[in-house]
């Protein structure tokens, strides 16, 4: 079994070639190069200005060798000495070797790295932001995961051949104005029909093209999307039904898919075409100025080797867009959401204010209504908690759980204020337990020593249970040991106790409990009371009557 | 569909297959390389031929030479992208449909039981890689090999030495492709792994962001994301040494090769102009050959995808379908209660996930089933809609052992509403309709959707029913994914519905409102839900609670 293979496997990050191909009106659509990047993402800037470095050289390296590799060929005719030459050509290969080894290298570097950039900066804003100001879930993980994969390539790939385009060409055309300036005219006259060529195609083929992309990309998302949907296929019984309309769609698609794909390699054959003539317009004005004896045997070899460097890194480019259409896509969407991000930040900074006593806890007129609802969950609430044990409460779906979220930060009112004194902790509901072990789970927040986190298992009396699970290396939540209701409630209360939050916050700490477990659980909660600012949603009357004060949310709204 | 259980069929998935359109794209391609290594030798010809200022009529032969090779390539290239693009699609048509066939048995259990949706993406990620080696490794391998070949022949006819030298520059080239495919594969598994990490742990921040922020776990959080990000960074740069050991290696060789070339060319006594072909013949074919970079990453990728596939595809479905074997007198149920008799399950055989349970249900009960992580809710549940063949013990199904049920008509019986339900990309109409095998009228999935408590969103639809979701279609909220599959079981009118953790990605509030809806829109059925929450248990008759079978505490 391999299944731990393919859980998570990484989402293909390069679109494919023969089930998704680009179609010649899409270049035209997609900014080449975002300047937001270098901008924005400063972990992105080294591995593009080495890319670039790399370009350069590698076309300095090129240039150079059609002038050693003249040499060598006129000493080889010329029956003259080959040892200097060839020294030079074999030393420019070396070179070029090591420029290759090192672009491969910083290539696969320089993808991972500004894509890991992105990843970071994206999941760093995110959790800086507050709930209604994150995307949502689909679109977060979109971006976390493929979109961040997909520039990868953009990066090693497109990047480079963008970057050669713009440094190859014009060194071989100002090198071949100096050695041969005739064939230096003819390329200059030439190369720009590549791009208009391109372009005019596009033109032609747009409509076409334009109606036929979204019968296209149905026929290519449909085997995705009955797999994806093969368990809810195979419980209704119709999974085997799928398999002759698979072949049928398939075929379909193979159909579509090559009316597309000829008019792409016509394209590309075209321009291929057009670069080829022109070097042979060069070859052959070449050989005619030879032979009229108006020009040198070592200029002539130099134009004709140098005249293809000045059309291909532009074809490839053309040729590299189809790994990089997804990513530049992507890149513009990350982009834009970390803008947003930077935006979001600054707004809500007023939020979090430093009271006198760092205990202190208010709400003032705090109204909330989730995104995109009219009707608020909460209207007006206000409410003062310090030091000591406060217990909210009201009947369900009155917004104490949103209220607690909007109290803790994780949410912004509508309208009304919060101060915080401190930092807050809270344990919700559903509490996180993904960290891994045990002692992950427990010290998240925070940087207690193991015999803090032993106090404070100890504390919740859950110490024989973490020693039964193999002690605090013990693997926890989804993928380990299970801890029932009750032991997950005392396992995050040990948690908020090793947080030096000031303030705690507790969703229901206690439903759901049998009574012993809860009469615990509030005696440490009233502990926990003594030095901090705690407040409680419950709907357990032993907690209520332990509290400092009670805030009855089904009395602080009247009308709803 | 019946498959033999009593043999496990090995399935061997091969990238690299010689087929019709594979050799035909490979000539084709090699004959495009040749010209280009022909156009860059009679280039050079022509020069050299034309600096002894001959006759122009002397240089005709070579002008036609270049325009005929400058226009071959491009041909032939164009030819060869056709075939080859349209024998995989072709290819792909036939292992997709293949594939999918032997992926109806495995499903669901042999899918895993987290991230399903994952492993599925990736069976299509990896079914392309396999199909596109063809387009991406055979074809430009070939057609390199054959350009190479024929450079090398036409090559000894002016020259034997030189010729050598491009067969000795070919096996080198050969030998380096298999060095560095060694290479990338090496690193391959670990930069697969790593990748699935960042995924993992990425998936999980930004699913749990807002309960990070509560307490207080961003840092952590995100270190654990650096430290996923820095393996990946560390996978990717050593696998990067495969290809850049190619691209490296190449132009080592081409350098030397050339250098020889002009020594033994000077030294033939042939014609200038020839000796000038000679010593360009190398260049142009160390570029030709410069597709094998790339092709050795391809190649990896492919072999690896081909192995997961096989290794999923080899599995034994998890439940044997009466029907299939040969000599069992068939039951049929009478009514549909249910009757579990210390039934105990395993999901691979090599322990046990269900530890020995019993259950009886009678027609229209509601019971939860509760427990921790790994106390065997799923597992149970799995049994119950027969995705899981019990290990012992026995169940019956109305009456009748589910042993001897034919699996499609025992299955028949429930409605799995599970916590990843999928919305097709078709219309509303159906996305519901696929789960009626009476296909049902417009009225039924309306009816279906309002006890659902879709009603309203049902008429905030601009086309209604012909509404697209899904992919390319309109975006649909968790709630409004999870309501639509409760829809879809209210629509099928099957007994029982069993319900998967349906609310486990809602938020609190959402749950607790599709909760409800379930209750009522099911009314009068069997209702079986599994949950770890145990808020959730309200409004069912029963609970059953597991216990985690590893912590052996139960409260």
């Amino acid at each position: 079994m391999h299944r731990s293979e393919w859980v998570g496997r990484h989402p293909r990050p390069t679109r494919s070639i023969i089930t998704t191909p680009t179609i010649p009106d899409q270049k035209a659509r997609v900014n080449p190069f975002d300047p937001r990047l270098l901008r924005t993402v400063p972990g992105a800037r080294r591995p593009v200005l080495l890319l670039g470095v790399l370009g350069v050289l590698q076309g300095v390296a090129t240039v150079a060798t059609a002038f050693a590799l003249t040499a060598v060929v006129v000493a080889a005719v010329r029956q003259t000495d080959l040892r200097e030459p060839s020294a030079w050509l074999l030393g420019l290969f070396l070179v070029r070797a090591v420029i290759a080894w090192s672009s491969e290298r910083i290539q696969a570097w320089a993808g991972t790295r500004v894509a890991t950039a992105l990843r970071e900066q994206l999941l760093a804003t995110w959790l800086q932001r507050d709930a209604d100001s994150r995307p949502d879930r689909a679109r977060a993980l979109t971006l976390a995961t493929q979109g961040a994969a997909s520039v990868e390539p953009y990066i090693a790939k497109y990047l480079p051949a963008l970057l050669a385009a713009a440094v190859v060409p014009p060194l071989a055309i100002i090198t071949l104005f100096v050695v041969d300036w005739p064939s230096a005219i003819v390329v200059i006259l030439t190369v720009p029909l590549l791009p208009l060529f391109a372009a005019l195609i596009g033109v032609t083929t747009r409509d076409d093209t334009r109606t036929r992309w979204q019968t296209l990309s149905d026929l290519a998302g449909h085997f995705l999307d009955v797999v994806r949907g093969l368990p809810t296929l195979v419980s209704y019984g119709r999974g085997e039904r799928q398999v002759a309309t698979i072949r049928e769609v398939s075929d379909k698609h193979r159909l579509a898919t090559m009316r597309t794909l000829r008019l792409a390699f016509l394209s590309s054959a075209a321009l291929e075409l057009l670069a080829s003539l022109s070097v042979a317009i060069v070859a052959v004005l070449t050989g005619l100025r030879l032979t009229h004896g108006t020009m040198e045997l070592g200029a002539g070899l130099v134009a004709i080797l140098l005249a293809p460097e000045a059309y291909w890194p532009i074809r490839r480019v053309g040729a590299e867009f189809h790994s990089a259409a997804d990513g530049a896509e992507a890149l513009e969407d990350i982009l834009t959401e970390l803008e947003a991000a930077t935006d979001a930040a600054t707004d809500a900074a007023g939020d979090r204010d430093d009271r006198d006593s760092p205990a202190d806890l208010i709400a003032r007129d705090v109204t909330y209504a989730y995104p995109g609802t009219a009707t608020p969950v909460l209207r007006n609430v206000s409410l003062t908690a310090t030091r000591g044990l406060t217990a909210l409460t009201g009947p369900s779906g009155i917004g104490k759980s949103t209220l607690l979220e909007i109290l803790a930060g994780i949410r912004r009112p509508t309208s009304g204020a919060t101060e915080r004194g401190g930092e807050t902790h809270l344990v919700s509901q559903r509490p996180f337990l993904g960290a891994g072990s045990v002692r992950a789970n427990l010290t998240l927040g925070t940087t207690a020593t193991d015999a803090a986190v032993a106090a404070a298992v100890a504390q919740v009396g859950l110490t024989d249970v973490i020693d039964a699970l193999g002690g605090l290396d013990a693997p926890l939540g989804d993928d380990g040991f299970g801890v029932s209701a009750g032991q997950r409630a005392r396992l995050v209360l040990a948690r908020a106790l090793l947080s030096d939050a000031p303030i705690v916050l507790l969703d229901e700490p206690t439903a759901h409990l049998d009574p012993e477990s809860a009469a615990l659980v509030h005696r440490i909660i009233t502990d926990l009371a003594r030095e901090r600012t705690v407040v409680a949603v419950t709907h357990r009357t032993d907690l209520m009557d332990l509290a400092d004060q009670r805030v009855d949310l089904g009395a602080e709204v009247v009308a709803r | 569909m019946t498959t033999d259980r009593t043999t496990t069929t090995t399935t061997r998935t091969n990238p690299l297959t010689l087929t019709r359109s594979t050799i035909l794209g490979g000539l084709l391609g090699g004959i495009a390389t040749a010209a280009g290594i022909a156009l860059t030798a009679t280039s050079g010809w022509l020069i050299v031929r034309a600096s002894e200022r001959p006759q122009i009529l002397l240089l005709l032969t070579a002008i036609v030479g270049v325009r005929t090779f400058g226009l071959a390539r491009p041909v032939f290239r164009y030819w060869e992208r056709l075939v080859s693009h349209d024998g995989s699609l072709r290819d792909l048509a036939e292992r997709r449909a293949a594939t999918y066939a032997a992926l109806v048995p495995l499903t669901p259990a042999r899918l895993g039981r987290r991230r399903r949706s994952d492993v599925l993406n990736g069976i299509v990620d990896d079914l392309t890689d396999v199909v596109e080696a063809s387009v991406r490794v055979t074809v430009p391998v070939f057609s390199a090999a054959v350009a190479g070949i024929i450079a090398a022949i036409v090559t000894v006819l002016f020259n034997p030495g030189v010729g050598a030298v491009l067969a000795a520059m070919l096996v080198a080239c050969a030998l380096l492709f298999v060095l560095s495919w060694r290479l990338e594969c090496a690193a391959q598994d670990d930069l697969l792994a790593a990748r699935a990490e960042v995924t993992r742990v990425s998936t999980l921040v930004a699913d749990h962001a807002g309960d990070l922020q509560a307490i207080g776990g961003q840092a952590d959080a995100l270190s654990w994301v650096w430290q996923a990000d820095a393996r990946v960074r560390t996978a990717t740069s050593r696998q990067s040494r495969g290809r850049a050991l190619t691209a490296a290696l190449l132009l080592v060789i081409t350098g030397v090769a050339t250098i020889a070339a002009a020594y033994l060319a000077q030294r033939s006594g042939s014609h200038i102009a020839i000796v000038a072909m000679l010593t360009l013949i190398p260049v142009a074919t160390g570029e030709a050959l410069g597709v094998l970079t790339e092709a050795t990453r391809a190649l990896a990728r492919a072999q690896g995808s081909a192995r997961r596939l096989d290794a999923m595809l080899d599995q034994t479905p998890a439940v044997a379908d009466p029907a299939a074997t040969p000599g069992l007198i068939a039951a049929h149920p009478d009514g549909h209660d249910l009757a579990l008799a210390d039934v105990t399950a395993s999901w691979d055989g090599t322990g046990d996930h269900l530890p020995p349970t019993s259950l009886d249900l009678s027609a229209g009960d509601r019971i939860a089933v509760v427990g921790p992580n790994g106390s065997g809710k799923s597992t149970l549940l799995a049994v119950l809609v027969r995705h899981l063949d019990p290990t012992a013990g026995r169940y019956a199904l109305g009456g009748a052992d589910t042993a001897r049920i034919p699996l499609a008509q025992a299955r028949a019986a429930f409605a799995l509403v599970d916590d990843e339900p999928h919305i097709f990309a078709t219309s509303v109409r159906n996305n519901l309709r696929l789960a009626d095998a009476t296909q049902a009228g417009d009225t039924a999935i309306r009816d279906a959707l309002t006890a659902a408590g879709l009603a309203m969103w049902l008429d905030g639809l601009d086309e209604g029913l012909d509404t697209r979701l899904g992919a390319g279609g309109r975006g649909v909220s968790g709630g409004e994914r999870a309501r639509l599959a409760v829809a879809r079981a209210v629509l099928s009118d099957r007994p029982v519905v069993a319900l998967d953790e349906p609310t486990a990605h809602l938020d609190t509030t959402t749950a607790r409102a599709v909760l409800a809806d379930v209750l009522t829109a099911t009314a009068g059925r069997t209702v079986v839900m599994v949950t770890h929450h145990h808020a959730d248990r309200e409004g069912f008759d029963r609970t059953l609670e597991l216990s985690s079978t590893e912590s052996g505490r139960a409260e």
